[in-house]
């Protein structure tokens, strides 16, 4: 199964969807029992399932009639990808610096 | 889980070198990447690198000058995103500068990543989510017997 790997940043940055994630975070529940927490038409609630699965940051289950969400761990993995990027990303440009600013006070000298 | 960055350099230079560093957009460019910083509060400008296939970044960083305080500190927005003008990334870049008898230290925090701060759960995260993955597994077993999901 091909992970949309884009768009984890947006899925949580709407705080519907963060809700969501905690309570799924407590128990795994099914599309309409989580809807009951949100003042939201039922195509709204799928609406924001919809963006947390193509994220990766729940999967959906059908159990006969009921669709259960569970909290995935990919969506969670790839906001770390980019945070590790990025500290990455400093350490490598700071130590450049220090060589410059190193290279800079010999030639004063 | 790491939620932001925080990197701590000592320099053995005095703040004014590094701030000249860290404010000049020609000076920037050689350590850091091409830019048309300026250091007034509001400017809008960019960082332009390669672009990060991995991350679906464009390389261009979107930032605005959000705080100046001469050889103190210095904060700026950064963004990015797949191109097209759309943002995926939204975040807080501050460094401060402090001295000391031998030279600068020169703190970075990189944070704001979509409010993941705000975002508790990821605590809980890993014992979390297998707990839950345990619990429908049990659901189906209840169900169908020894059902594999």
């Amino acid at each position: 199964m091909v992970q949309p790997r884009f768009d984890a940043f947006q899925a949580i940055a709407d705080p519907s969807r963060r809700k969501m994630l905690r309570l799924l975070s407590k128990d795994s529940l099914t599309i309409n029992s989580l809807g009951e927490h949100f003042d939201m038409s039922r195509p709204a609630v799928s609406k924001h399932i919809k963006i947390l699965h193509a994220a990766g940051f729940i999967s959906i289950q059908d159990i006969g009639r009921e669709r259960h969400c569970t909290l995935k761990p990919d969506g969670f993995h790839h906001l770390q990808e980019w945070i590790d990027y990025f500290d990455k990303f400093w350490v490598s440009k700071l130590k450049k610096l220090e060589t410059l600013l190193h290279n800079k006070s010999l030639n004063k000298k | 889980m790491t939620k932001s960055i925080h990197h701590k350099f000592f320099l053995p230079h005095p703040p004014e070198m590094v701030w000249d560093y860290l404010t000049n957009a020609e000076l920037m460019a050689q350590w850091l990447m091409k830019n048309d910083f300026q250091p007034i509060v509001g400017h809008d400008f960019q960082f332009k690198t390669n672009p990060i296939p991995s991350l679906d970044i464009d390389g261009i960083m979107y930032c605005t000058v959000l705080e100046i305080v001469p050889l103190k500190k210095l904060s700026y927005s950064w963004k990015a995103g797949p191109g097209g003008g759309k943002i995926t990334l939204d975040t807080l870049v501050v460094w401060k500068l402090q001295p000391n008898e031998k030279g600068t230290d020169l703190l970075l925090e990189h944070s704001g990543f979509s409010e993941i701060e705000n975002l508790k759960l990821y605590e809980g995260m890993t014992e979390g989510w297998s707990k839950n993955v345990q619990k429908i597994a049990d659901r189906l077993n209840a169900k169908y017997g020894t059902a594999q999901i």
